[in-house]
């Protein structure tokens, strides 16, 4: 770690100016402190991300730029990283010193190595990973939390093992109702509460929620989640637990603040702004949603034949139209869906744009799924700001 | 004694008023003019308690009524953020008054280095010269330390300090806590001279 720290002839002036930038701006922070943050390791993967914007340097929080997403799957190095603690030390989940335990209301507690796991049958599936929090930035009136703009969201091909298998192996008991995980990073306080989530036995049990050791057909990088982590299809990224080390199988959801308190949605309608005393739930599914990769926001076009491209995906269902306006929602007119169609990855659209007068226009999209759930002009408020998928919005410059 | 305690009281009540005064003062003060008058200590703090566990750039983004600042800055110290009942009101205080809700997109940063704040303490506690006392060192440095020093001082993103030859050269030590040295920040607004002397006395027996 030492050698990716600052360099020693950096001037004490240039540190503080740097961190006061960060006190002031938000900036997009330099790589070589990044390297010095983020935990550096030789993982593929993690050496480049300059690319990516940062919203917090440590532990690193980074999404996408949207004009990314016109590939359908995110390169590794490209991929957002949202951290609880940061990764943990690169020896603490090397393939020597790295378990999986599985325990609870199991028939046989068991522990699996990266070899084990390997040795079992694999499966790939493509799949969209996403920060409940994606979109945060977007909410009105402001809420607390990484102000994620669009870009903390990716599709990737995740290879792994499924895990019933593992669970399989252990024994489920009758009482079984929930699957907890927990990962090997930790806080640098004790005293701040571990990322221990759980998801329902149904969800752990269906075929497609795996174990990936794999992403995009290469070894897990350490930022995100090496050697192991939960991909939970159309799910939010919460239940996605990386680095992970423990399986608890139990007849109660997980305890703690990241199950009981965080990652929780009203389950009625809240006053914008207020600090509801209602019930929740925890995030579970995806909600419909597309965004605009190209063009670029505040980019100049010619006028004429503007290509208008994307993404959109679901939680429960898939994507069956995308729709463009250019007139602030007043009409809409179908984009082609385009490309690979595979259930729990994304769906890229296209849109033929006939720009005939220059001028500032405003794009906008909106999907639409196969259970008829449409994506809203603006989401409902929440006090955590999660699940936001109002239609996206680019606007551009068209010149005559 | 008992006209000594009714002094006592009696400068509590005048100080009391006096810091009334000031607070409803301050809150008709101009927004910008507050959070510049409180920024040096305000940022100090953020630097050596919040950046422990997550660096400023979190803190800076968010724009939020002074409730939700109140409400953010309580669950930190309920999580163990080394902060004072009277620090937490300090941040509040410039937290809400710089990141509101109506705070533009960008705040730019205030014209002032953080090693330049006023130490705690500049003058050794009366009575004697500073003695460390190694046990309290322990979870003073764990607290302020650890998140780039690394867990038994072994080092991390900074330098590892158990067995370092700076502690032997007890003036560069302090030099180099007090102000800052390359990239670590200046701790003399954050910790008393005793807490360093104990963090000194600790690192000494590793």
């Amino acid at each position: 770690m030492n050698d990716r720290g600052p360099a020693e002839s950096t001037s004490r002036r240039s540190i503080l100016t740097k961190l006061l930038q960060g006190l002031g701006l938000g900036l997009v922070m330099p790589s070589r402190f990044l390297y010095a943050n983020a935990g550096s390791d030789n993982n593929a993967g993690t050496k480049d991300i300059s690319s990516l914007t940062v919203r917090v340097s440590n532990p690193l929080d980074a999404e996408t730029p949207v004009r990314e997403f016109i590939s359908f799957l995110t390169p590794n190095a490209r991929f957002f990283v949202r951290s609880h603690f940061g990764p943990p030390p690169p020896e603490a989940v090397s393939v020597a010193n790295w378990k999986l335990r599985v325990g609870g209301l199991v028939d046989r507690s068991s522990e699996f190595t990266s070899k084990d796991l390997r040795e079992m049958e694999s499966v790939t599936i493509t799949a969209v990973v996403q920060c409940s929090g994606n979109g945060r930035a977007h909410h009105r009136p402001k809420v607390p939390g990484v102000q994620w703009d669009r870009g903390a969201v990716g599709n990737a091909e995740w290879t792994g093992v499924r895990l019933r298998d593992v669970l399989k192996q252990a024994g489920v008991n009758e009482q079984a109702r929930h699957v907890q995980f927990q990962g090997a990073d930790r806080p640098v306080v004790d005293s701040v509460p571990l990322f221990v989530r759980s998801i329902p036995l149904e969800k752990a049990l269906h075929p497609d929620t795996i174990l990936a050791y794999e992403m995009n057909g290469r070894a897990l990088p350490l930022l995100h989640g090496s050697p192991l982590r939960v991909i939970t299809p159309g799910w939010m990224a919460e239940s996605c637990t990386k680095w992970l080390t423990e399986i608890t199988v139990q007849a109660e959801e997980a305890k703690g603040y990241y199950m009981q308190t965080a990652y929780r949605v009203p389950t009625t309608p809240v006053e914008p702004g207020s600090t509801p005393n209602v019930s929740s739930v925890p995030v579970e599914a995806m909600v419909v949603k597309s965004i605009i990769a190209a063009p670029q926001e505040g980019e100049t076009v010619k006028a004429g034949r503007v290509t208008v491209q994307g993404v959109a995906w679901g939680g429960g269902a898939k994507v069956v139209k995308v729709e463009v306006s250019i007139d602030e929602g007043e009409t809409w007119t179908p984009a082609r869906l385009v490309g690979e169609d595979r259930p729990y990855a994304w769906r890229q659209w296209q849109f033929i744009w006939n720009a005939k007068t220059g001028g500032t226009f405003t794009i906008l999209c909106c999907a639409t799924d196969a259970r008829g759930d449409v994506q809203p002009a603006t989401s409902p408020w929440n006090p955590s700001g999660f699940l936001w998928n109002g239609w996206d919005r680019v606007t551009v410059m068209v010149s005559a | 004694m008992k006209r000594n305690s009714q002094a006592t009281v009696g400068s509590f009540v005048i100080s009391g008023f006096l810091g009334l005064v000031v607070a409803t003062a301050a809150q008709e003060d101009d927004l910008a003019a507050v959070s510049s008058a409180l920024a040096p200590r305000a940022e100090a703090l953020i630097l050596a308690r919040c950046s422990v566990c997550h660096s400023a750039d979190l803190i800076v983004q968010q724009r939020l009524p002074r409730a939700r600042w109140e409400a953010t800055v309580e669950k930190m110290m309920h999580w163990g953020a080394e902060i004072s009942k009277d620090e937490a009101d300090l941040l509040v205080r410039y937290l809400s008054a710089r990141y509101h809700q109506g705070a533009p997109d960008q705040v730019l940063p205030l014209n002032h280095e953080i090693g330049k704040t006023e130490p705690l303490t500049t003058e050794p506690a009366a009575g004697g010269p500073l003695v460390g006392v190694a046990t309290r060192g322990a979870d003073i440095f764990a607290h302020n330390c650890q998140a780039c020093h690394g867990a038994g001082a072994m080092g991390g993103v900074g330098p590892k300090l158990a067995k370092n030859p700076i502690l032997a050269h007890e003036d560069l030590f302090w030099e180099t806590v007090l102000r800052g040295r390359g990239p670590m920040p200046a701790w003399g607004a954050v910790l008393t001279q005793q807490e360093i002397a104990d963090i000194h006395a600790w690192l000494l027996s590793r």
